[in-house]
């Protein structure tokens, strides 16, 4: 098309948008072809002409401002063969929410694989994902993305250069080996950063936290921002600093903790405190008491009734006051000392029972072993199966057969699924799907085998992400 | 396998049901026939009057079936039909290790139920499986005089009909003209009752393709940005003109029949010696499906030759009543198997139906295209516009590129050697993952606004993008 027929076309759609004949208007050429007939045909011929020269002789504008978004890195990990991606999307389309799904990729992940960006991607707050997917989550976080990760190690030169997810995987990694290094780097940069890229700085020193960190975590009780501070003061009271506000007063929270808890004596030869939630008598006085089990450390708690964290947990009674049981697992979780956390679990985990489940609360702070001594517990129990859903941080794919046999869970899965109680069918769905994160792939094979055989259909959703877990056993997956 | 034929006629909703699958019992018809006697289960392949192949699976435990069809009898004749086969010649079927996945779904949705009763269908008692074997006597034949009084019926009624069509394009010719007077501003504003009116004088008409294309207009037009409208509606309004004056001309070609009045049948085209045939490896690209206003939703089903160099598409389409409700699809994106394709004739032949399937063909890399040298993407749709200037999707293979986003979020294809080139917005919101992605190659429909994307071959395999 010539320039004059770009101007006459600009010049006749002008005319047709408000209404009128074209005809004076059309380019020479165009009038040529569209001439000698009725006023009505000579328009409908410009038309198609205009038509045909708006569809083939003219192309989009493009705005200039269009971006190109960095290329997504390729991950350490190669790509989960093609022909698991239809058991992948099954197992996927039946993990209901994002902590489902990321369940998925961490089961793929612990056999070596990753999965296709189109089937699942990181969001770029993630923090529970594989650490493979670091590079995808700096990629989401990006808008111009002109840095790259680099792969040496972390130092204050290079600091801005790593992404965030990418420089939090790297100072977690050297909290666990130099922890010493790692204090003074986030020392030397936490400071010019955000009070949110702060925060998540100073929650790495929960890896390998020592006593030498404390001069550290001293010092921010003056940063400001109050949630860093905060942090600082939970992660000194699991050292045994006492916290900044613990300066027993009338107005020190501790106190007025202290005043929900009744302190007993048990034992007739040798006398012991005992601790039990004192009885509440409106939902007021319920919901100040658990905003004081939030904000108060358990070393102050504990220095309250003279006792060491350790005793003090030892002495509470359990199983008086669920929701106290509650709101004291989660004070444990988040400022108790190690001891004190390990030593609850044991004691919980040894009594068994309904109490056990709340060292659920405690399992950011467990050590492998004890997580699967719970989970093995559970299983074992059989009665609170449901429970296990609720657990995080534990890692994938070590259940072996024998930690369902030995016990009422697969003969309680059997019923269910023979059954017609569709909560209870409901129960057995969600629990395959935990089994299918925890299951090693022949466990995954066996169990599947062992659910259909007790009437579920073969092909049923439930069974996906077991299905995908068994497909994923060692040789021959790759092919 | 446990059917025998009481219990199938006891399951048919009514006679005309039996005597319909009577007649489907053919073996030719089950392209696939396959049973795994662990699961209880029969499924096949039925080459019903659609483009695509019905999918038919039962349980023999149960009687509990499902079939793709939009047939609003339960069961269905293509049930009915396998159930038959199942009991009059189990060795059709084929053994099967693994269930397809398309059975897979339908077993994972199904929540087993105790069979009903089953002969409680009103009229039953009337059903008889051997009535519906015997040959229809009122097929009888019929004497010369007869076949040329219908003869001569079909074409009196095919001359009514061209006087019909040809008179309700004069009305749309004067429709178009209006719009030009009234001005398409106001068109565009007015366009979903300015359209509904004509298109409901064109079906009166017995101008019906013609009408559902009119009905789609405004839909078409308000997927774009106010300011793109008029050109669309310049472009729309157009290509009707074009058409009509084409169907003047060659009011009995085929491909225009088609696009103004109606379709030929399948069995036309079969029969159609003109009709191009490819024999070829296919992978289904994408499907889209649209809910039309004429209450109809089309399927369509976009296929690439695999065995062709350049690339070549095929489309599978199907039209079914929106109130029968979401169909199971006959292929999924990425699928690939071996089949002849028989092409409804046209100038740019696209549409297509399956004429016989040989079988899968394993997942791989789309052929090596040679893109050429030519820096337009869009020279396909042009050369396809020179053919048949009324066409409104074409198919193209876009050469390397990428996903960019203006500031409005639009997405745009561009080709990764001309950064400065041509770009091709992008239909409806675009996948954020995909803007990260080097495209080796990228099947899309371009409809002269926008890109619809079907599919591209990448670093990271191949993508489903419909």
């Amino acid at each position: 098309m010539n320039e004059g027929e770009q101007t006459g076309l600009a010049t006749m759609r002008d005319c047709w948008i408000t209404g009128g004949a074209t005809f004076d208007l059309a380019p020479t050429a165009w009038k040529a072809i569209a001439g000698g007939a009725s006023p009505d045909e000579q328009e409908r011929r410009l038309l198609a002409i205009a038509a045909q020269a708006l569809d083939v002789a003219l192309r989009p504008a493009a705005p200039k401002t269009l971006k190109r978004r960095p290329p997504l890195p390729r991950l350490a990990l190669p790509m989960l063969p093609e022909r698991l991606r239809p058991l992948l999307r099954t197992a996927l389309k039946h993990a209901v929410d994002a902590r489902r799904k990321t369940r998925v990729a961490t089961l793929v992940a612990s056999r070596g694989f990753v999965l296709h960006p189109m089937d699942w991607m990181p969001a770029a707050s993630d923090q529970s994902s594989p650490d493979v997917y670091a590079p995808w989550i700096d990629w989401q976080a990006s808008v111009d993305g002109e840095r790259h990760a680099p792969q040496e190690k972390l130092t204050a030169e290079n600091w801005d250069e790593f992404y965030p997810a990418a420089r939090r995987i790297a100072l977690a990694d050297m909290r666990r080996t130099e922890p010493a290094s790692a204090r003074m780097l986030i020392e030397a940069k936490a400071s010019g950063e955000p009070a949110e890229v702060r925060l998540a700085l100073i929650e790495l020193m929960r890896f390998g936290l020592s006593t030498e960190d404390a001069p550290f975590l001293k010092s921010l009780a003056t940063d400001r921002s109050g949630k860093v501070q905060d942090l600082a003061d939970r992660l000194l009271a699991r050292l045994g600093e006492h916290g900044h506000s613990s300066e027993g007063g009338a107005d020190d929270p501790a106190v007025e903790l202290a005043a929900f808890i009744s302190e007993g004596k048990s034992g007739f030869i040798r006398r012991r405190s005992i601790y039990t939630p004192a009885k509440l008598k409106s939902p007021a006085q319920e919901k100040r008491r658990a905003e004081l089990f939030e904000t108060c450390n358990l070393v102050d708690l504990a220095a309250r009734f003279g006792a060491s964290e350790p005793q003090f947990i030892g002495a509470w009674q359990f199983g008086a006051d669920n929701d106290a049981d509650i709101l004291i697992a989660r004070m444990v979780a988040a400022s108790g000392s190690d001891a004190a956390v390990t030593n609850m679990a044991d004691a919980l985990v040894a009594d068994g029972g309904k109490p056990a489940l709340l060292v659920l609360h405690l399992m950011p702070r467990l050590d492998s072993r004890r997580k699967r001594v719970l989970i093995r517990l559970i299983l074992k129990d059989s009665k609170y199966l449901g429970a296990l859903n609720l657990a995080e941080g534990i890692e994938a794919s070590w259940l072996e057969w024998g930690d369902l046999t030995n016990g009422q869970t697969l003969l309680a899965l059997r019923s269910a699924v023979a059954g017609n109680d569709d909560a209870a069918k409901r129960g057995v769905d969600e629990m395959l799907e935990t089994m299918g994160f925890l299951a090693t792939a022949a466990t995954a094979e066996k169990l599947i085998e062992d659910i259909i055989a007790a009437g579920m259909p073969p092909a049923a959703p439930s069974l996906g992400f077991l299905r995908l877990n068994a497909s994923l056993a060692g040789p021959g997956t790759n092919t | 396998m446990e059917f025998d034929l009481k219990t199938i006629e006891a399951l048919a909703p009514d006679q005309a049901s039996l005597s319909a699958a009577s007649k489907l019992t053919k073996l030719s018809n089950w392209p696939r026939l396959e049973k795994n006697e662990q699961q209880a289960l029969i499924w096949g392949e039925c080459q019903g009057s659609g483009s695509n192949p019905y999918r038919v699976v039962v349980d023999t435990g149960d009687h509990g079936y499902k079939c793709t069809c939009p047939s609003r009898k339960f069961p269905c004749k293509h049930t009915l039909a396998l159930m038959w086969i199942a009991a009059t010649a189990p060795a059709s079927f084929t053994s099967a290790e693994s269930t397809p996945e398309w059975v897979n779904d339908w077993l994972g949705r199904r929540r087993k139920a105790t069979p009903p009763p089953a002969q409680s269908t009103p009229g039953a008692a009337a059903k008889s499986i051997d009535d519906a074997a015997r040959p229809d006597e009122s097929a009888a034949i019929e004497d010369v005089a007869t076949m040329e009084r219908r003869e001569a019926a079909q074409r009196k009624r095919a001359e009514d009909t061209r006087q019909a069509v040809s008179a309700a394009l004069d009305e749309l010719d004067q429709w178009i003209a209006d719009q030009l007077r009234l001005g398409l501003a106001g068109f565009v504003d007015a366009s979903s009752d300015r359209c509904r009116r004509i298109a409901a004088r064109l079906v009166d008409m017995k101008a019906t393709a013609l009408a559902g294309r009119i009905d789609e207009i405004p839909s078409r037009l308000m997927a774009l940005r106010s300011e793109e409208r008029p050109d669309a509606a310049i472009r729309e309004l157009g290509k009707l003109v074009l058409l009509a004056k084409a169907w003047r001309s060659a009011p009995d070609d085929p491909e225009l029949k088609r696009l103004v009045s109606t379709s030929e049948t399948r069995e036309q085209v079969l029969a159609n010696p003109d009709a191009r045939q490819v024999e070829s490896f296919w992978e289904v690209l994408g499907e889209k499906i649209e809910s039309r206003r004429d209450g109809l939703v089309s399927h369509s089903t976009w296929l690439l030759d695999l065995k062709c160099a350049t690339p070549q598409f095929a489309v599978l389409l199907d039209y079914f009543p929106a109130s029968a409700g979401r169909r199971s699809n006959a292929f999924a994106p990425g699928d690939r198997f071996d089949a002849r394709l028989v092409f409804y004739p046209s100038r740019k032949p696209l549409r297509a139906l399956v004429a016989e399937r040989m079988g899968e063909v394993m997942p791989g890399a789309w052929p090596d295209f040679t893109f050429g040298a030519a820096k337009d993407p869009l020279a396909t749709h042009a050369s396809h516009e020179d053919a048949a200037p009324w066409t409104t999707d074409c198919p193209l293979m876009l050469p390397p590129g990428a996903i960019l986003v203006d500031d409005r979020g639009t997405g745009w294809w561009q080709a990764r050697d001309d950064p400065q080139g041509i770009a091709l917005p992008i239909a409806g919101a675009v996948n954020q993952t995909l803007l990260g992605l080097d495209l080796a190659a990228t099947a899309a429909l371009w409809d002269g606004a926008r890109l619809d994307l079907l599919a591209a071959q990448s670093e990271f395999g191949r993508l489903d993008l419909s």
